[in-house]
């Protein structure tokens, strides 16, 4: 196992040509690290951390998809080649589960701290955890991402409607909005719109409509239970908005769902805060000052949003942890998190969301605040990646009626269970 | 040595991690992972995909090719721009003409439904990449668009290469147009279409990035071929071993397959 990743390591060769020569008196950082917004706030973070300090940082920068694929690699290998990683929550139990970070904690504790500062938000700070919430943390949260609710606030006042706290007020919503309105140039202007193409996009837009109608993906004895009651309930309720949303959605990406809100053809959505200033861009809005950000509808049980926070950690086998926590800590100080939120990035820190400056500029703040503070991170699993992709084609395939909702579930369910029984 | 090192290393490497399984107490020789191919629903499903995947498209692309070929290598008015023309596609990366398509194909803002829909036609239940059927409709008719220029270029240069002096053989003996084309010109066009079709069969069964942009494999299952399932078992369940297990499935198949095809067109021609 270790040589074939060795093999494949050595496409890599060119980034590390940059880490590997001529040794310093200061340490040097290699970075991995997310193409995008995200990413670019920790590299200027970097940047000035280097002009400040003269520790020379190297980046490594690879998109979405690959970064999880490299930096698996990298660990595997135990090749050390990266001090510090960006990495997605969902992908931190298998990350630390198999024992391919750094504790933190001793670090601090070496630095006079005996835990990691109370500013930060309790939701963000449990994903860091192994186990979650109560285990060792190895790693800091970055990015302060998290599910909201959109809704066009025009139609809403138009039509009497009040801000949805319930699925079933959403989809009421949703009806009468589609039945007295008209889209763009005289088009159809839908009620809702979801992903529901196969993968993160349908189980992301699913989960909170699952958790709120009090379904579980694992029962108390960690055995998958998607096939509740509550879950099949839940599914029946995601084909009822189905009808409420634009023709296609089962393959609706994030894109998709976007570009409907955007020209105006659709009235309601989950969404992630990375699209908040589109809605603003004269270029691309339609409906500029239309949005009102919300968080997400309950049913039996209240609203929770899912969290997608960009986490950032030292690899196990890295030669200069304690180079890196320095950095570490510095780039998540208030002041440096701060300049990250200035560049589009929503922060973990809780004095951050009601930062007079940054809340003047993203009106959203206090939405995400709620939202974020009440999230609740995808099931923890190492197995998470196969699990939502097995969870996402039995979804996609109710949304697109080749499965009934109950077979959906069932086959889901079974296919769940073989994954986690070939884990053990 | 080089080759050595960048071709049968991981070649025997491969085969190797297909038989390996690692366990609480380190890795050990089984054959769980060609076992797990036997209960694996998405492993068979997939593979069923691509072989009917393989075979409508092949067909299609075959018979239009064909008909190409023979209408190109007349004497007709325009038939440089026309071959020309239908090259084209087969210059285009895969990877942008699966963009391409899943712009045209979008159902509420694509050029598709936007045609049919100023001609009066009913769009609401066109949901192409959306629609399990559609969906295999559609990437079936990427890659026909896309390949046909292929079969047909091979082909007519195997038609250019054929002497005028058995058509002129047969002319005298009076024989029809059909019989011509059966007994004449198909037989000498074997190698070109064992070739054309060795080819395309090869391609279509490994066929993966432009079902990845297209549909990625949606909705539901209904458009995943087997490279797709082994690259997300490979990079996104870090599987490696149950990866390589389903591609030496696959080669086997694949050298099953052209070993067929070349054993048919050759015995044939004796």
């Amino acid at each position: 196992m270790r040589l074939t990743i060795l093999l494949i390591l050595l496409a890599l060769v060119p980034v590390w040509i940059c880490a590997c020569t001529k040794p310093n008196s200061k340490p040097q950082l290699t970075l991995a690290l997310v193409e995008g917004v995200e990413g670019e706030a920790f590299k200027q973070a970097a940047r000035d951390y280097e002009a400040q300090t003269g520790v020379h940082i190297n980046f490594a920068q690879f998109p979405y998809q690959s970064l999880f694929e490299k930096e698996l690699i990298d660990l595997n290998a135990q090749s050390g080649a990266y001090d510090l990683i960006m990495l997605d929550d969902p992908w931190f139990p298998r990350f630390a589960g198999n024992q391919f970070l750094t504790d933190l904690t001793p670090l601090l504790q070496k630095r006079g701290q005996t835990g990691p500062d109370a500013d930060f938000v309790e939701a963000s700070l449990n994903v860091c955890r192994h186990p979650y919430q109560t285990g060792a943390l190895y790693a800091l949260p970055y990015v302060g991402n998290s599910q909201l609710f959109f809704y066009r606030k025009d139609l809403f006042a138009k039509h009497g409607l009040k801000e949805p706290s319930t699925w079933n007020e959403v989809l009421a919503a949703a009806k009468t909005i589609q039945e007295k309105e008209q889209g763009a140039n005289g088009g159809k202007m839908y009620g809702y719109v979801m992903r529901a193409a196969q993968g993160n996009a349908s189980v992301a837009d699913f989960m909170p409509i699952f958790w709120a109608f009090g379904a579980e993906m694992f029962d108390a004895n960690r055995k998958p239970a998607v096939n509740s009651p509550e879950g099949i309930a839940a599914l029946e309720f995601m084909l009822e908005l189905g009808k409420v949303s634009p023709p296609g959605y089962a393959s609706f990406n994030a894109d998709e769902v976007s570009a409907h809100l955007l020209q105006d053809t659709a009235a309601m959505s989950i969404n992630w805060p990375a699209w908040i200033s589109a809605f603003s861009d004269p270029a691309r809005s339609k409906v500029i000052g239309k949005i009102e950000f919300a968080t997400l509808p309950g049913a039996r049980k209240p609203g929770q949003a899912e969290i997608g926070n960009w986490l950032i950690a030292i690899p196990r086998y890295s030669a200069n942890a304690e180079a890196a926590m320095d950095f570490l800590l510095w780039a998540t100080t208030a002041e440096q998190m701060k300049r990250s939120a200035l560049r589009g990035n929503p922060p973990t820190r809780k004095s951050l969301f009601q930062d007079a400056e940054l809340v003047a500029k993203f009106p959203a703040y206090p939405a995400q605040f709620r939202s974020l503070s009440t999230s609740r991170p995808r099931p923890r699993t190492p197995q998470w990646n196969e699990i939502e992709n097995a969870f996402g084609i039995f979804l996609s395939k109710a949304n697109s009626g080749e499965l009934s909702p109950s077979e959906a579930m069932n086959q889901a369910n079974a296919e769940i269970e073989k994954i986690l029984q070939r884990a053990q | 040595m080089v080759l050595l090192a960048l071709s049968i290393y991981p070649l025997l490497y491969s085969i190797t991690v297909s038989l390996q399984q690692e366990t609480a107490s380190g890795i050990a020789w089984s054959l769980t992972h060609f076992k797990r191919l036997a209960t694996d629903n998405f492993f068979r499903t997939a593979m069923v995909h691509t072989f009917v995947y393989a075979i409508a498209a092949l067909t299609c692309e075959f018979v239009l090719g064909l008909a190409l070929a023979l209408l190109s290598n007349q004497q007709i008015r325009g038939r440089g721009v026309f071959r020309a023309s239908l090259l084209v596609p087969m210059m285009l990366p895969t990877v942008v003409v699966g963009v391409v398509w899943r712009l045209l194909l979008n159902p509420n803002f694509g050029a598709i439904n936007g045609t049919l829909k100023q001609l009066g036609i009913n769009t609401e239940s066109l949901t192409w990449t959306a629609s399990p059927r559609l969906a295999f409709l559609a990437v079936i008719a990427v890659d026909v668009w896309q390949w046909t220029p292929f079969v047909f270029l091979v082909l007519l240069a195997g038609l250019q290469a054929i002497p005028q002096e058995p058509y002129e053989a047969a002319l005298i003996d009076g024989s029809s147009r059909w019989q011509t084309f059966r007994h004449v010109t198909l037989p000498l066009l074997k190698p070109a279409i064992l070739i054309v079709l060795l080819l395309r069969t090869m391609d279509l069964l490994r066929v993966f990035d432009q079902i990845f942009i297209l549909t990625e494999g949606g909705p539901g299952f209904a458009t995943e071929m087997i490279s797709l399932y082994i690259y997300r078992t490979a990079f996104r369940f870090f599987d490696f071993g149950y990866a390589a297990a389903m591609s030496f499935v696959l080669l086997a198949l694949t050298n099953i397959v052209s070993v067929v095809y070349i054993r048919f067109l050759q015995t044939k021609e004796e």
